[in-house]
């Protein structure tokens, strides 16, 4: 496997730069975990320097049991066709990251929904507060705290007739005979 | 002077008047969910929904029948109440789709709601996620027999209900700012 030679360089390059933590993921993909007050320094030398220009995405993930929440930011170049991931986490109490529309113009959009589903304030940005949902005043939707079929229950009329409803693993195992797996198990219906 | 038909007995003004409505029945399809994918395959030749009258209409206030086809977010839900209002009697509401019934897969997210008919008052449930074209054309003769017996008089129910609907639909919209029409 000699042909991961550019995204061994990159790495290399950033990892030199910066003192982070990376590792080549596969061909063509590069991730890369920093503090998050690197994060911009990263975003422009990569989008500056190595042709970085394109913004995919920012994802946020809900790591409850951490009491973080992890961002990545997704970009791309047309040059190389590289995607390269970078990483950070931030504490759930407080959620607070450093706003990157001046870097991506796009940027805003992904910082407003992730201030709506997540409530993660970025200082600076512009923009109504309310995106997506309309007259929400309550915790922000995609926090995993936030118990979905409690809300619904309380807010939206449930039609009798759920009770009886299956779970088709559990239906589909007991029929073939097979083993419902440990991690699995918690998601039974049958409690 | 009054005339029988399927044991139905009505005037016979109104006979003539419920049997020119149930042959056209003008739709404004309100796209949403994915229940609105049927809708094309419904009107075009291969199904032929013209053969019973039905076609699509262009605005709310020249439409007799609003069909839902999916399920509602609370944000299109408030649309939908403007559409539905605006609408000029008589009006039939058809709803497409299991989300519209219980809140179909969607039953436990927090921005569907489950239940149309605490909202807007619902003539006909078409079941299946999605229904197909056949289920949907059943579901508009099922409309035409309700409108040809005369008992198609839901949007005379809203109106005289609508505190109980106002009620409903305000603890999902926090933020009522809608005109009121006067039909
Ligand atoms: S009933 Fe099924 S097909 Fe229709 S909107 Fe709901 S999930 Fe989609």
């Amino acid at each position: 496997m000699d042909n991961l030679q550019i995204e061994n360089n990159i790495l290399e390059t950033i990892k030199t730069a910066f003192k982070v933590e990376g590792k080549v993921v596969r061909e063509k993909r590069v991730e890369i975990t920093a503090h998050k007050q690197l994060i911009s320094s990263i975003l422009l030398f990569a989008k500056n320097q190595h042709n970085y220009i394109h913004l995919n995405h920012i994802t946020c993930v809900d790591w409850i049991e951490d009491g973080e929440f992890e961002i990545n930011y997704i970009i791309w170049s047309p040059t190389t066709k590289n995607t390269l991931i970078i990483k950070t986490r931030i504490s759930r109490e407080n959620a607070q990251m450093e706003n990157i529309d001046n870097i991506w113009d796009q940027a805003n959009t992904y910082e407003r929904e992730m201030r709506e589903m997540y409530g993660i304030e970025f200082p600076g940005l512009i923009g109504e507060h309310e995106f997506i949902l309309e007259d929400w005043d309550e915790m922000p939707p995609m926090r995993r705290d936030f118990d979905t079929l409690e809300y619904a229950t309380k807010t939206f009329y449930q039609r009798p007739g759920r009770e009886d409803a299956k779970d088709v693993r559990e239906e589909l195992t007991k029929q073939s005979g097979e083993e419902i797996p440990e991690f699995a198990k918690k998601y039974s219906r049958e409690k | 002077m009054t005339i029988t038909e399927n044991n139905i007995k009505q005037p016979i003004g109104e006979y003539i008047q419920n049997w020119a409505r149930k042959h056209s029945l003008f739709v404004l399809a309100y796209g949403t969910g994915c229940g609105a994918i049927e809708i094309p395959p419904t009107m075009t030749s291969r199904y032929d929904a013209e053969r019973f009258g039905i076609r699509g209409a262009a605005t709310p206030r020249q439409a007799d029948v609003l069909l839902i086809t999916g399920y509602l977010a609370t944000k299109s839900l408030k649309r939908v109440i403007r559409v539905y209002e605006q609408m000029q009697d008589p009006k039939y509401v058809i709803a497409f789709g299991s989300c519209t019934i219980n809140g179909g897969m969607y039953y436990d997210s927090y921005n569907t709601i489950n239940a149309l008919d605490r909202y807007i008052p619902v003539d006909v449930y078409i079941n299946g996620c999605m229904p197909r074209p056949e289920a949907v054309i059943s579901g508009f003769v099922e409309l035409q027999k309700q409108i040809a017996s005369g008992n198609a008089y839901n949007a005379t129910k809203y109106k005289e209900n609508l505190e109980w609907y106002r009620e409903n639909q305000k603890k999902i919209i926090k933020n009522w700012r809608m005109p009121d029409y006067n039909w």
